[in-house]
């Protein structure tokens, strides 16, 4: 067998992709990825989206409903319910699961309103697994902690009247947001390109300073500004740009057409991933990029057995050695 | 009613191959990979990591039906590479530039962190008047 040998023909080299965190909260992260491609980005925004494993109410067991909501539409409020995340990776989905397996997390729900007054039923009311206390959904403060005052930020499931009555047991199960959106940890994965200003000076040389300023007052956000001491237009902080086209359209209405252009730096990226709570921003992303590194390599795994399995495996190895066996082949050819 | 599982979508099922090599009958050097249970996250990426070689003549990938979970990578190459040489090397190369992205989050996280705890750190240094010294209320 031939071995392979490296590339002779020059590739670009390897790109060497930057990252730099601009905010950094309990729920959200903004980050700028530069220096490499738009598929890349998008490839960690969908990901980001329908790969994460997270928890959710997946099965509801409706033992008692006497609320006006039917069982199912209840049972896709509860599936709604963002739950804390963050030992996800101790479970097993049921696609995944053999016998002994941590696959099922069991909340209760047992509610009937007794006052005359309506009565709103929360994700508060929600009782957890008392095997995995942590598993909770997000702000989660039990009612029965709760002294006095009704709670004020558990996720609003129904509302009872006087003798309704709800009975549930719900199980909530690993899964992805590919799956189901329930399983989407985020509630915001975004990013924009780098806008590109180019103001023409020599054009906006020719304006007054009046309309300078109103042609800066055009835009609706302020990405650029007029610099009082020396009368010019500067670019103040190009990112505030939405792409919205005013300031081209209000130069062209002046009879400046040409004040400025507008590009896109297509290699930088700035990204805003706010989590639903479930699990922390910085997860998402890390969780997120093992994830495609994960498929990546399940398929060059996949890709080497078919290579071996298929019956002209040998194009795996180097042509130029298949071209000279081929030259000699048909040298014995003609010589026989 | 008679709607595909879900879960069909990312799931390989038991003797199904998760990637199919079909060899391009009638151009030479050309080949499509069948990846299956697979979507843009892919395809696009390998698609334009296929792109930046210089010995791939054609490289492009296609879903054939928005139902069907499946991804059709072509690869066309010079007689320099193969196929199945271009798609596993583009692999190899996407899984480097995603490994060093990971690295480099992780990076600026701690620097992050010992930035945000310096801050905080400097906000609650309270100083006593004598010079030199202070003390730090947590």
């Amino acid at each position: 067998m031939v071995k392979k040998e490296k590339y002779g023909s020059s590739k670009p080299p390897p790109r060497k992709p930057k990252m730099q965190i601009r905010e950094l909260t309990e729920d959200h992260v903004k980050f700028v990825l530069s220096e490499t491609d738009t598929s890349i980005a998008n490839a960690l925004r969908r990901s980001m989206m329908t790969d994460i494993p997270t928890i959710a109410i997946d099965l509801v067991e409706v033992e008692m409903n006497t609320t006006v909501l039917n069982d199912e539409y209840l049972a896709h409020r509860l599936g709604l319910i963002p739950l804390i995340s963050t030992q996800v990776d101790k479970m097993k989905s049921p696609l995944e699961s053999e016998d002994d397996d941590f696959v099922d997390v069991e909340f209760t729900l047992d509610v009937t309103c007794t006052s005359d007054s309506t009565m709103d039923v929360t994700s508060d009311f929600l009782i957890p697994d008392p095997k995995y206390p942590d598993i909770v959904p997000v702000k989660y403060n039990p009612v029965a902690d709760q002294i006095g005052g009704e709670s004020q930020e558990g996720i609003l499931i129904v509302k009872l009247r006087k003798n309704q009555q709800l009975k549930i047991k719900a199980i909530a199960r690993k899964g992805i947001g590919k799956d189901h959106a329930k399983w989407n940890p985020t509630a915001t994965a975004v990013y924009q390109f780098q806008p590109e200003i180019i103001l023409h000076q020599a054009v906006l040389e020719t304006l007054s300073l009046e309309q300078k300023e109103e042609w800066v007052n055009s835009w609706p956000t302020k990405a650029v500004k007029l610099n009082p001491v020396t009368q010019q237009v500067e670019v103040d902080n190009a990112e505030l740009y939405q792409y919205d086209c005013e300031c081209i359209a209000k130069a062209e209405a002046m009879g400046k057409p040409g004040l400025c252009t507008i590009n896109q730096k297509t290699d930088t990226f700035i990204f805003t991933v706010e989590s639903t709570g479930v699990l922390p921003p910085q997860q998402i992303v890390i969780t997120a990029l093992d994830r495609m590194l994960e498929r990546l390599n399940t398929v060059q795994v996949a890709l080497k057995l078919e290579s071996q399995t298929h019956e002209d495996g040998g194009e795996f190895y180097d042509c130029k050695y298949l071209d000279i066996w081929l030259r000699c082949l048909n040298v014995w050819q003609l010589i026989s | 009613m008679n709607a595909p599982n879900r879960h069909e979508r990312f799931v390989v099922p038991e003797g199904e191959k998760k990637v199919e090599y079909v060899k391009d009958t009638k151009v030479q050097n050309a080949a499509r990979f069948i990846c299956n249970r697979e979507d843009h996250t892919l395809g696009n990426i390998v698609r334009m990591q296929l792109h930046r070689d210089p010995n791939v003549t054609f490289s492009g990938y296609q879903i054939p039906h928005p139902l069907t979970p499946k991804v059709n990578v072509q690869v066309q190459t010079t007689k320099d590479s193969t196929p199945i040489r271009a798609f596993d090397e583009s692999l190899t190369e996407l899984v480097e530039e995603i490994t060093t992205i990971k690295d480099v989050f992780q990076a600026e996280l701690k620097n992050h962190h010992a930035l945000i705890s310096d801050k905080i750190r400097r906000l609650l240094v309270v100083p006593t008047g004598v010079r030199g010294t202070a003390t730090i209320v947590v």
